[in-house]
């Protein structure tokens, strides 16, 4: 198969359909993803093409979701649940962090989770109150939960099914506002290990960090960047739970400067935790202090303020022209 | 064999410290069952029966009815017959735990238990390794603590030129003020402030680079167990060679010493005998065997004895190799040598044969395993294919860190080493 | 047969059998034999629960979930499952991991605080007691969707209380359970009481008008009585297989006992509703019917006496042998593959452990 350019929710789709392919036990399970293929089109074609039984269009149930898929992964399935929305996460958060994360540990590892739920997250297309949320940090200070987030068409495609064959638990978190951005889909090229960080561009100045929506936006803060004569090392993270920091802090230790962005707000966000250890590695290393830029310590905003309360490309320099203030 | 086990009174799991005795149901002398109902005491509100945790016969009694009993306190002592199923004795909560620590119960379970004593062996380092092996500093960016960063942005100091002691090669704070106690070398010396200018005296103030090399050499020389070795070599044919080189076009415009091939040489016995090519981390408890050759050679500078190394030495070609060497000797001859040429060396050549000076006991470059002292080339009478001839003949001297290289290691790279020297073929044998 | 409230019974409190139309076809089988064995079980769920109770008097357990009075409502429905069946279990089927063949070596373990787990749910084909109410029956309703998908002629069971019919949880697996026809049988032990609270608090309708607002067939049936409760299972048992879907059954019972041993039921209930249903034994009234039907002697009793005797000294040598959890087992088993920060923090911890006194 040759490389072709896709929307980023293709690539999910053909993700999909490629672990449906190779995995009789993967079942798809969620509200609207079977008849109407999702309401981002993400599961389209799927269940005319595997049938009701492995995308299943589930009643309006987000705890039911996660339980029944409780029990279907204790029968031996791999179920990939979706959630319709950030925001409608929490009725089931119980069944994630008390079931799900712990059941594992709690027999001794006699029963495996090899659940996946997927989650459109993250603002920027206009939406009204709870479509717009980023609760990955709920999940990633849970132990026993892996978190891990695509940036571009070529990792949505191989990550999604990565996290599928994981025996453990994986929140898949999808950057809605990406859906439609279009990349190189290259079904041959070799898989990026899931749970690493990748250097999207070199640099000498300073090291930028943004997973999900952001990665996008840092890329054009770099070259905003660029041309203002300073050269920044764009990381995607990829993976918030575990933490590649191996990554981070090889590239930390070349430029002595660490900007952490994502949607979430800053206060208690995955860029805090990003931030602890790499002081703690990277002390000697470091010319400033680690800056985060991420949304307020309030809830998401009415679509008419989001541009104000995302981080956008000018944010993000502003911060990094804080780690070379004086 | 009969022995006498005490019940402890249990924490109940009723918010219990304590318990009130109502009665008891059996008396000294009585012979029970497991699980036969001993007593009836009172907690909060509730009354609650106890069981036997052992048979046998009831030898004592620990409380009168109406006394208030404290949880983990004797209740009573039981001879039981055997050893069997019983708990182990003076059993207290079900955690385990063999200090009768008091726990607050709540409704599901035991609640939060106090403070355990202390088992430290005493004050000491932080116990277990940091959070990451010290990886090895960027070239060319200076380390330091933010404090410190600070200090030197204030001060107008630029980190690089700051030479580092820290244990990560980090500029420590001493460091820092080591050098901003320091005048610049091209400032004319000052007066020593309360100099005794005795006749048949004169004092020199401790500070600048004889400061700061003596250190190092007090660091290194009482920190590894230096060995030195020694051999002769007849280095007749290398020289023959670096006559045949001069005259090759591509050497036309570089320098080409006896040097250039002892620096080759060494570049070709370190890669049989990396060890000589290592660092010990006492830090990270770590040998650090490195895979790049960052060759130092001592140089004496007008700001005295200093070490600049050719990076990657290893991939560099004689050629290439001899240019380096010239360039470094006329940096350094012109004081310009900068600290980043300084710092990260690995192996260090040290060349008093152009004193006039046979062999020597080096002391080694801080933080590396080996350095080579090439002493002077002489026309000695030497045997040579059977019969007497003058040859020209050097002696190599090896000072090597005996924490990282043993005798045999050390001995076998030297061999090496003076085997190329004498028989330049051997480079390509080697390679 | 599953759309009244009408109490199903068999065995009448003291000790008398009746007929059911719908139901008595399903213990036809149960002869005299069968029911001493009954019998048998019910007495020895009894003593696992007193033996557990005085251990933790003892303070051997932590905390303990005594099922004394509900012994006929766990063994009844248990003994109708098969082999294959799965159980999806509260916090308080002590009895029913007795019929499921859990070793008694390892029941104890989780109460001790030893283990989050007692035993391996797939080897005896039941899950270990859950805390968290109702979560379970999502559970047994996804596994009993993947029976489905698998194609198998097998059933779920799930077994939860009174209160726990509040959460939302079970409402959800009705609706999943219903919508999709699992193959679950959804049993409520109604033992009257959620802690403190009546059930009056929890519903002002029987627990079986619930699950029929949900679409799944409802029987209430007397929790007391062995033999009702194990017919009504099995004719819920042949519903699921056959491919009818899920059904519910609230078994009519009381929890004689405190909800735990850390509570204290004189505080909010009265003697005398304890006294009434005294009266409603569920092992009396078998021994009743027992001897009035002559299959009780002497030997017989001692047999049985032998054999609680026997689970209870093998629960209690189980229980204070267990062996304790090392300090460095805290890092097992978070994930099902390799974890850096697991295995970080547990080398830290290891180094740390090296750096104290004393052994570990």
């Amino acid at each position: 198969m040759t490389a072709t350019t896709v929307p980023l929710r293709k690539a999910l789709n053909e993700g999909l359909r490629r672990a449906l392919e190779d995995d009789p036990k993967v079942v798809l399970m969620g509200e609207d993803i079977g008849k109407l293929g999702g309401v981002f089109r993400i599961t389209d074609g799927l269940q005319k093409d595997f049938g009701p039984a492995r995308v299943i269009d589930t009643p309006l149930a987000e705890s039911g979701i996660i339980g029944t898929a409780v029990g279907l992964a204790m029968r031996g399935y791999r179920p990939v649940c979706e959630i319709q929305f950030d925001g409608f996460i929490y009725p089931g958060f119980d069944q994630i962090v008390s079931q799900v994360a712990k059941l594992h540990y709690r027999t001794s590892g006699n029963v495996k989770m090899p659940i996946t739920i997927r989650v459109p997250f993250g603002g920027g297309i206009g939406a009204i109150e709870h479509h717009s949320e980023s609760p990955e940090g709920y999940f990633a200070a849970t132990a026993g939960l892996r978190v891990v987030t695509c940036g571009n068409v070529g990792d949505a495609y191989t990550m999604i099914q990565q996290a599928i064959a994981s025996d453990d638990p994986v929140l898949f978190f999808e950057p809605k506002r990406r859906y439609s951005e279009k990349g190189q889909l290259d079904p041959d090229a070799e898989a990026f290990p899931l749970y690493k960080a990748r250097v999207l561009t070199q640099g000498t100045d300073a090291t930028l960090l943004a997973y999900g929506p952001l990665v996008t936006t840092a890329l054009r803060a770099a070259e905003i960047a660029a041309q203002e004569g300073r050269s920044l090392e764009v990381i995607d993270l990829r993976s918030i739970s575990p933490l590649d920091l191996d990554t981070i802090a090889e590239s930390v230790r070349r430029t002595g400067r660490l900007v952490i962005t994502h949607e979430a707000p800053v206060f208690l966000g995955i860029g805090a935790e990003i931030a602890a250890r790499i002081t703690e590695r990277c002390f000697f290393h470091l010319e400033a202090p680690v800056e985060r830029v991420g949304g307020f310590s309030l809830p998401y905003p009415p679509a008419k303020l989001e541009e104000h309360f995302l981080p956008d490309a000018d944010r993000i320099l502003d911060a990094v022209d804080r780690t070379f203030a004086a | 064999m009969p022995t006498i086990k005490t019940f402890l009174l249990p924490d109940l799991g009723e918010g219990l410290t304590e318990a009130d005795l109502l009665s008891w149901s059996v008396a000294i002398g009585d012979v029970i069952e497991l699980n036969q109902i001993i007593a009836e005491v009172e907690t909060a509100k509730a009354s609650v029966e106890l069981p036997s945790p052992y048979a046998g016969t009831v030898v004592a009694l620990h409380a009168d009815e109406g006394d208030t009993i404290d949880v983990g306190n004797p209740f009573i002592d039981i001879e039981t017959p055997e050893d069997e199923l019983a708990p182990k004795p003076a059993s207290g909560p079900a955690t385990g735990s063999t200090e009768t620590a008091e726990r607050t119960p709540v409704l599901v379970g035991y609640g939060a238990a106090d403070e355990r004593t202390s088992r430290r062996r005493g004050a000491r380092t932080a116990a277990g390794p940091a959070a990451e092996p010290t990886a090895a500093p960027s070239p060319g960016r200076p380390l330091a603590p933010p404090p410190v960063r600070f200090a030197a942005r204030n001060a107008g100091v630029d980190l690089a030129a700051v030479p580092a002691t820290g244990s990560r090669g980090q500029v420590t704070r001493d460091d820092l003020d080591r050098y901003l106690s320091t005048p610049a070398p091209e400032e004319p010396a000052t007066e020593p402030v309360g100099t005794r200018v005795a006749a048949d005296e004169e004092r020199t103030p401790i500070k600048g680079v004889r400061k700061h090399t003596a250190a190092a050499m007090v660091r290194s020389a009482f920190t590894a167990p230096h060995v030195t070795e020694f051999i002769d070599v007849d280095i007749t044919p290398t020289l023959e060679l670096i006559e045949k080189l001069r005259a090759n076009k591509n050497f036309a415009d570089v320098r080409l010493t006896p040097l250039a091939l002892v620096a080759k040489a060494l570049l070709v016995a370190v890669r049989t005998n990396p060890s000589l090519n290592s660092f010990w981390d006492e830090d990270a408890q770590e040998i650090v065997t490195k895979r790049y050759v960052n060759l130092g050679i001592a140089a004496a500078t007008p700001r005295g004895l200093m070490v600049p190394n050719i990076k990657n030495a290893q991939t560099l070609g004689l050629r290439d190799l001899a240019q380096a060497l010239s360039e470094l000797t006329i940096t350094a001859k012109e004081g310009k040598t900068g600290p980043a040429d300084l710092a990260d060396g690995t192996i260090t050549i040290t060349n008093v044969g152009v004193f006039g000076v046979d062999s020597g006991t080096p002391i080694l470059n801080p933080g590396e395993a080996a350095i080579l002292c090439f002493g002077s080339i002489r026309s000695r009478p030497w045997e040579y294919q059977g019969e007497i001839a003058l040859r020209s003949i050097t002696t190599l001297s090896l000072s090597f860190d005996h924490r990282l290289v043993d005798g045999e290691q050390g001995s076998k790279f030297l061999a090496t080493l003076a085997s190329v020297l004498s028989d330049p073929l051997n480079l390509i044998a080697l390679s | 047969m599953f759309d009244t409230d009408d109490l199903v019974q068999l065995v009448t409190e003291s000790g008398e059998r009746r007929t059911h139309p719908d139901f008595s076809p399903y213990v036809d089988d149960i002869d005299l034999p069968a029911l001493r064995r009954l019998y048998e079980d019910l007495v020895v769920v009894r003593r696992i629960d007193a033996e557990a109770t005085a251990l933790q008097r003892q303070g051997e357990l932590g905390l303990w979930t005594p099922l004394l009075g509900q012994e006929a409502a766990q063994v009844g429905s248990a003994r109708a499952l098969d082999a294959d069946d799965f159980v999806f279990a509260s916090y308080r089927e002590h009895g029913v991991a007795y019929c499921r063949g859990v070793d008694p070596t390892h029941m104890l373990r989780l109460w001790r605080g030893s283990t989050h787990s007692g035993w391996n749910p797939f080897e005896y084909k039941m899950t270990t007691p859950a805390i968290i109410v109702g979560s379970q029956a999502l559970h047994a309703t996804g596994y009993g969707m993947g029976m489905q998908f698998d194609g198998v002629t097998g059933a779920v069971i799930t077994y939860f209380g009174d209160g726990a019919t509040s959460q939302g949880d079970i409402s959800e697996a009705f609706g999943f359970a219903a919508s999709f026809v699992a193959p679950v049988v959804f049993f409520c032990q109604n033992n009257q009481w959620a802690i403190s609270e009546p059930v009056s608090l929890q519903s002002p309708v029987s627990i079986a008008a619930r699950g029929r607002g949900f679409g799944v067939p409802s029987v209430r049936v007397d929790g007391n009585d062995v033999l009702a409760v194990m017919a009504v299972t099995r004719a819920a048992l042949e519903r699921a297989r056959e491919g009818g879907g899920p059904t519910l059954i609230e078994a009519v019972t009381y929890r004689m006992g405190p909800h735990t041993t850390s509570d204290d039921p004189t505080r909010y209930r009265p003697a005398s509703l304890d006294e009434e249903w005294k009266a409603k034994d569920p092992l009396a009234r078998i021994r009743v019917l027992l001897a009035a039907e002559d299959a009780v002697d002497e030997d017989y009793l001692a047999q049985i006496k032998a054999q609680a005797d026997t689970t209870a000294a093998v629960l209690r040598r189980g229980c204070l042998e267990t062996v304790e959890p090392v300090p460095m087992s805290l890092f097992d088993n978070v994930y099902a593959e390799p974890h850096p920060l697991v295995d970080e923090e547990r080398q830290r911890f290891a180094a740390y452990l090296d750096t104290l006194e004393g052994s570990h």
